[in-house]
């Protein structure tokens, strides 16, 4: 019999971990240090840990959030406007935004909670946040482009004329995230918010604090945002109000529902994978026919969710199941 | 429990291992590039065909092919780089620059023989899209630097866009020719990036000036103005030059509006408009809202002197009097390429165009021509003043400083509004200037600052029932 | 101090605004109500009802607003076409099986609009509709009186429907209780595929009158998407009655912001009027039935 988490439960998920940091962390080497690739791999992993993140309050507590974006854009421009208006180190600008993001997830999910706004229309506060954000970052900075200050190399301001500080310091926030995924689903808030995940009414008639769980979710996953926008906004160099964009939320989201929701294995596939794709697709086609990538995106999300809603963690468990039969077989 | 607290340590150690690597890692790299003469980084090339052959001199930029015994080098073929957005939301001008670029280089290989100074070297484009956001920008522009090294790159045509592209050209001195129009982007104390297009403030200058010239002209008197413009960067630094060039001929601006470009509903600004009751309104629009606009002044019954637009992309390209049809009738709109230019090349350039893609070339196709011949002129000179290593960024840099078009003496000065074309040391052309388009029965037709022969600029606007 | 006539004529400006707006939604809510389905590409439909208008009207040179003669039926077919494809399968699942599959569906129609026609707006260059009204200090575009008239007159007719017949009494049956309606020998599948046949047709509906003053591009959906839905929740599921008083509150408060404080803060005042609506009244301004 195989275990039915085989691959992230128990002591196997300290392997599965340590095979990811290690292949992570050799990954800019196999690349040769292109800075294309390395730039890329950069990318991949900074929306696979905004799809990890998201887990926490849509895989585990099932609440579609779609703010994923405006979080990461908020901790991004207060780590960015430090640095560029105050020549202040992210390295103080990333928890502050950590903070500032986490302050802004409990004025805004006190009251979403507390009045009980759920389901589709969670999904839709959360989406309107990100375009509110936007709207007022506009109203303070106007359409202006903040650029982030150049030096070749300089761990005081994050700035590097290479990818792969950046890229390194993203890994270590992807196994923290990794590890904070693991950590709370075999935890009493993971099991509580599963719980509240699969039937909200049941969970608090079991007598579970509902409000109290989902805001900690929410707390835990703006902060990760909000630390990471640190980086985000080194990485593009540009602070300017078109960062808060709704549409990312989404895609994040979208990510977070193939990967098969909670199934961390299957989220981490999911982003590297789309990611990925969509990357290559884009460079591909998309000279020649405008939107192609995202088109196959597209019809790919319909085929997924109405053929195999259990999304990527059901094709997962598939293998694992023919796998192991095999092992008995043979 | 001791499954978890095994799986925490071992996180922990994992996590002190990578963040020593990385540091480690980065000094060592740090150390290295200090000492080494020339930071080339090991990029692998990618193409196939190349045949990978060093320079003798410490040239960073290996150019294709060049024989290593002569100590001058054989150019053949010199790569040129361009970043435009071919997808999303922008496609519209990436396409049209794409079609501009391709065909400049197909006449300068064919019909003027490459470049003469270094032996008739060929041009040769590897084009990248660069999407819609600043990453995939920088995406693009490392793309073709780990794949080519090109010594010049052309694009990216938005400014954020092209803000990430300059970052990795800096760091590589690539030379980047600037098709975007933000002041900002030449204020940076870049080295390698020119632009010869004008730049954003100039598009809402000509605009002003052009409404106070044909006041003075008819000899109406322009009193007050509302300023309006999308909230784009590129849209505010357009207004803010209309802005400044209409208080210094002294005209009162009752107000500056700013609106974002996919409004659904242009009602409540023309309102405020009609309230405010301007002489003239000068628009920065993009194109989504110009349509909206122009229909809903029309539909509103709005009828000021005159309505301006600026910035090059709304009212008077062909899509946009397509979609309002009437509407656009008498709008004008600034432009940093003149299609009507009555010079030898430029009518040359427009018909070819004309004949290999079936439309008029607009702004995004215009800046390419002249910004791509300019890239072979600056070519041949760094041919001339240094036979040795004309691809070194810096002896390209120098030969564009060094470069004094006009009419007489070169391609990429007919191709130009102005005519004259001269650098600035931050990139920018002392000699820009723009067109001005207005709708004329349909056609969008160049009225100022030299009108197309036997044409008149229609203003102020007929159906204007005057003070 | 601020002139009563041009006070007037903000509000003139939200209210017809407001209309449009409740068509738009008018599909949007029929849907949610009736099959409790959660679809993110209400826009989209939009959008492509906003495509079509201009490829027939340019073609037949005919007006757009009588496009809807040939579009209408078309989306209704569509709608159904969706449905049993893509709509159906999904029926009871997950909402957030639902989102996912309805914003492929989004990317879908989007990229090959984009894929199409490119990102160049498109737009019906004349129409009957392009004299303004004039009394006395105030004017009325007739397009915009028109979009407001005919949306007003479709949401009555819609509230007919919906009450007077039998496929509305069966629809209405179905929102309150599926399995009791499917019990009392209404054929569930039937209402349900005509439901959101006529919500897709609707879109097209009101395309068509967007496209006397406006444009047709691939992002039009991204404008009408996210403001369909909050009508839908601040309406609650209020039916008919509850569409229009949201959309009006939304139309109004569009304008006088836009008007009196900033054209660029639209969205500011849409959203925020939102989510306070959300959390103080979580069940809509009208409350569910």
């Amino acid at each position: 019999m195989v275990k039915p988490v085989a691959l992230l439960g128990g002591k196997s998920a300290l392997y599965s971990i340590i095979a990811i940091a290690i292949a992570l962390a050799l990954i800019p080497l196999v690349l040769g240090y292109n800075m294309y690739y390395v730039y890329l791999a950069a990318q991949v992993v900074l929306v696979t840990i905004m799809v990890l993140a998201w887990n926490i309050i849509g895989g585990y507590a099932g609440q579609l959030d779609l703010a994923s974006s405006g979080y990461m854009a908020l901790g991004g421009a207060v780590s960015g406007l430090l640095l560029a208006f105050y020549n202040v180190t992210p390295w103080l600008g990333m928890p502050l935004g950590a903070l500032t993001a986490a302050g802004l997830a409990f004025l805004m999910g006190y009251p979403t909670f507390r009045f009980g706004v759920k389901e589709v229309w969670y999904a839709l506060s959360t989406a309107a946040l990100v375009v509110i954000l936007q709207r007022v970052f506009w109203l303070i900075y106007g359409s202006t482009e903040i650029y982030m200050p150049i030096h070749r190399w300089s761990w005081y301001h994050l700035r590097f004329s290479r990818y792969e500080p950046l890229y390194y310091m993203l890994v270590v926030i992807l196994l923290v995230t990794l590890w904070l995924n693991i950590r709370i689903k075999n935890s009493k808030l993971g099991y509580y918010l599963t719980a509240i995940g699969e039937d909200e009414l049941a969970a608090e008639a079991l007598g579970i604090d509902t409000r109290r769980y989902k805001l900690y979710a929410l707390l835990i996953y703006a902060s990760i945002l909000g630390f990471v926008g640190g980086i985000y906004v080194n990485l593009t160099s540009i602070v300017s109000f078109r960062m808060f964009d709704p549409w990312l939320g989404i895609v994040v989201a979208v990510m977070g529902i193939i990967g098969g929701l909670g199934s961390i294995a299957g989220v981490f596939m999911a982003a590297v994978i789309l990611r990925t794709l969509e990357e290559y697709l884009r460079s591909m086609f998309g000279a020649t026919i405008p939107g192609i990538h995202l088109l196959i995106y597209g019809l790919l999300l319909i085929v997924v969710g109405v053929l195999k809603p259990e999304g990527f963690a059901g094709f997962l468990k598939y293998f694992r199941r023919r796998l192991a039969r095999g092992g008995s077989g043979g | 429990m001791k499954v978890r607290r095994a799986i925490s340590t071992a996180v922990a150690v994992i996590i002190a291992v990578i963040i020593t690597a990385a540091v480690v890692g980065g000094i060592a790299y740090y150390a290295a590039l200090v000492t080494a003469p020339a930071p080339t980084p090991v990029t692998k090339t990618v193409t196939v065909t190349q045949t990978v052959t060093k320079t003798v001199t410490a040239s960073p930029s290996p150019s294709p092919t060049t024989t290593p015994t002569k100590p001058k080098p054989v150019i053949k073929e010199v790569l040129i780089g361009l970043v435009e957005p071919l997808t999303g939301a922008h496609a519209v001008f990436g396409q049209e620059a794409k079609m501009a670029a391709e065909l400049m280089v197909d006449i300068i290989n064919k019909e003027l023989g490459g470049i003469k100074s270094l032996g008739g070297a060929k041009l040769k484009l590897v084009v990248e899209d660069c999407g819609e956001s600043p990453e995939t920008g920088k995406l693009a522009a490392e793309k073709l630097v780990s794949q080519y090294h090109p010594p010049i790159m052309v694009g990216a045509y938005i400014s954020r866009i092209t803000a990430g592209v300059a970052e990795v050209t800096e760091r590589e001195k690539v030379i980047l020719v600037m098709d975007a129009l933000v002041d900002e982007l030449t204020e940076k104390g870049w080295k390698y990036v020119f632009r010869v297009a004008p730049k954003a403030s100039a598009h809402g200058k000509s605009a002003a000036d052009f409404v106070i010239d044909m006041a003075k002209k008819k000899g109406v008197k322009v009193e007050s103005a509302v300023v309006m413009n999308e909230d784009s960067i590129f849209g505010r630094y357009v207004a803010n030059g209309a802005v400044i060039e209409l208080k210094k001929a002294g005209i009162k601006i009752l107000d500056h509006l700013e609106y974002p470009y996919d409004i659904s509903d242009a009602t409540p600004l023309v309102s405020k408009v009609k309230e405010l009751n301007p002489d003239i309104v000068i628009s920065v629009p993009y194109f989504h809202d110009g349509v909206l606009i122009a229909k809903t002044v029309a539909q509103m019954g709005f009828k000021p002197m005159f309505i301006a637009g600026a910035g090059a992309c709304g009212y008077t390209d062909p899509d946009s009097i397509k979609a309002a049809g009437k509407a656009v009738e008498w709008y004008t709109n600034t432009y940093s390429y003149n299609p009507a230019r009555p010079t030898e090349w430029n009518k040359k350039v427009v018909s070819m165009f004309k004949e290999r893609y079936g439309k008029l070339p607009t702004e995004a196709g215009g800046i390419i021509f002249y910004s791509m011949m300019v890239v072979k002129e600056a070519l041949e000179k760094a041919g001339e003043m240094f036979p040795d290593d004309p691809l070194n960024p810096d002896h390209l840099r120098e030969a564009f400083l060094a470069l004094d078009l006009n009419d007489k003496n070169s391609i990429a000065a007919q191709l130009y509004p102005t005519g004259r074309i001269k650098f600035a040391p931050n990139g920018d052309n002392v000699y820009a200037g723009t067109a001005v388009l207005q709708v004329i029965k349909g056609e969008p037709r160049v009225v100022w600052p030299d009108a197309e022969p036997g044409l008149e600029p229609i203003f102020p606007r007929p159906d204007w029932p005057g003070k | 101090m601020i002139d009563p006539a041009y006070v007037t004529q903000i509000l003139i400006n939200g209210v017809l605004m407001g209309l449009l707006y409740s068509l738009v939604a008018l599909g949007l809510a029929l849907i949610f109500g009736v099959m409790d389905i959660i679809n993110f590409a209400h826009g989209d439909f939009v959008m492509l009802g906003a495509y079509l208008t201009f490829l027939i009207a340019t073609y037949f040179l005919i007006d757009p607003t009588v496009t809807i003669a040939l579009t209408v039926p078309l989306f209704f077919l569509l709608g159904i076409a969706v449905y049993k494809a893509i709509i159906k399968p999904v029926l009871g699942a997950e909402p957030l099986i639902q989102i996912a599959v309805t914003v492929g569906l989004l990317m879908f129609l989007r990229n090959l609009a984009l894929a199409i026609f490119h990102a160049e707006p498109r737009g019906v260059p004349y129409t009957v509709f392009s004299t303004p009204i004039t009394i006395g200090p105030i004017t009325i575009p007739l397009s915009r009186a028109a979009a407001g008239a005919v949306s007003l007159a479709v949401l009555y007719i819609v509230h007919l429907l919906l009450t007077r017949t039998r496929w509305g009494i069966a629809v209405r049956a179905t929102a309150d209780d599926r399995e009791a309606a499917a019990l009392m020998g209404i054929n569930v599948e039937r209402v349900y595929y005509t439901t959101f046949g006529l919500g897709t047709a609707l879109t097209a509906l009101a395309a068509a009158l967007i496209m006397t003053f406006s444009r047709a591009d691939p992002y039009l959906g991204l404008l009408y998407g996210l403001l369909s839905w909050v009508i839908v929740a601040m309406g609650g599921l209020g039916g008919v009655v509850g569409v229009l008083a949201s959309g009006l509150i939304l139309g109004i408060i569009e304008s006088f912001g836009m008007s009196l404080i900033s054209a660029g803060a639209r969205e500011l005042f849409l959203y925020v009027t939102f989510l306070v609506v959300l959390w103080v009244r979580p069940r809509g301004l009208f409350g569910r039935r």
